[in-house]
């Protein structure tokens, strides 16, 4: 059993259910991602940040993160999703926040996966979190089926990537 | 939507061709088309007229802002603009290549207007991404782009909306009071 007091790790699942803001069974120490040094970093510019390597699910942990009643939680949901350069700045903190870092990374994801020159995109999507390469991915998407349609080959028929994996016997091979 | 669907929404526009064969007039679901004669110009759907072309039985009359002096001007006023400049044709991007891979034969400077329309498309779709990121960064609530064609739309269409799905997300974080649906022990 465990002493009070006490620190350890524990999934995020489980400090979410034992979480209860009048019972104060547990309180939740901010990993240093979310802590004010690192959103000063972020703040002076958030595209220099590995968020893959700081934690891969920057945004969505940090979102949750919000549900432990911590002081600090405006200047966190800030953080996480407002603007660095140029933006607004709001009047209840001088810190930022990761809504910020989200509308400042915004731009590099959205120009490198509209990008028709694939050069250096594997080093920027190393240092995406996991909402970032998703939405990374759609976008390439979007400009592949288009660049794929321009060629003429949205009418071809091609084998489908999982047949030529099976590895079954073609035909030249079964004539011998 | 596929960039293949958008095109064959594109198909349903008309273009001129010459017919070398004659026939009367047919009824398609969709209308009337011919009658067709000989030497004589007609209206046609898309669809039809790279069919008849492929069969040999007609010739293709590029539309008429299909022209490099024309191009050159559109590609001009795009770059200058802010905005988006009214294209031709709702489906520009589709028609060029269609037209050009079938019948280009029958457009004179075919390559030259390829890559006008290649580089009009290019100035717009940075705009896009420009204003797209512009509209992020303030954090509008909504924005307003005319004349923009449903290609340019779908191709980029998809990035946007879940970025802005995202983005909303993040910003219900900053209402105070979010409900975390805790269970009473």
């Amino acid at each position: 059993s465990l002493l009070q007091g006490s620190k350890l790790e524990i999934p995020l699942w489980l400090a979410k259910g034992l979480h209860d803001s009048r019972r104060r069974i547990i309180s939740v120490e901010l990993p240093k991602i979310y802590k004010e040094a690192w959103r000063t970093v972020f703040s002076a510019d958030a595209n220099v940040v590995d968020l893959h390597k700081m934690g891969p699910y920057y945004y969505g942990f940090g979102s949750q993160l919000l549900n432990f009643d911590n002081p600090e939680n405006p200047e966190i949901a800030q953080t996480i999703l407002q603007a660095t350069e140029g933006g607004p700045v709001l009047p209840a903190s001088n810190s930022v926040c990761p809504p910020q870092t989200f509308i400042a990374r915004f731009r590099r994801i959205m120009d490198s996966s509209q990008n028709a020159y694939n050069e250096d995109t594997s080093a920027l999507v190393a240092r995406l979190d996991e909402l970032e390469r998703a939405l990374f991915q759609v976008g390439q998407k979007g400009l592949n089926d288009f660049q794929c349609w321009e060629k003429g080959q949205a009418s071809q028929i091609t084998a489908s990537s999982l047949v030529q994996n099976y590895g079954k016997r073609k035909f030249t091979e079964v004539d011998g | 939507m596929e960039p293949a669907e958008v095109e064959f929404l594109a198909e349903k526009e008309l273009v001129t061709i010459v017919p070398n064969f004659s026939l009367d007039r047919i009824h398609l679901i969709g209308g009337d088309l011919g009658p067709f004669n000989p030497g004589l110009p007609v209206e046609v759907p898309v669809w039809l007229a790279i069919n008849l072309k492929q069969r040999q039985k007609c010739r293709l009359i590029p539309p008429e802002w299909m022209d490099v002096g024309k191009l050159e001007e559109i590609r001009d006023q795009e770059r200058k603009e802010d905005t988006f400049t009214p294209m031709p044709s709702p489906y520009y991007m589709e028609l060029t290549k269609l037209l050009l891979n079938y019948a280009s034969d029958n457009i004179p400077k075919a390559d030259e207007i390829r890559t006008l329309v290649k580089d009009t498309w290019d100035t717009r779709m940075a705009k896009l991404r420009l204003s797209a990121d512009s509209f992020v960064q303030q954090q509008e609530a909504h924005a307003k782009l005319d004349n923009l064609t449903l290609m340019e739309i779908n191709t980029t269409g998809t990035f946007l909306t879940q970025a802005l799905d995202h983005m909303y997300k993040l910003r219900t974080n900053l209402q105070p009071g979010e409900s975390s649906h805790s269970q009473d022990f």
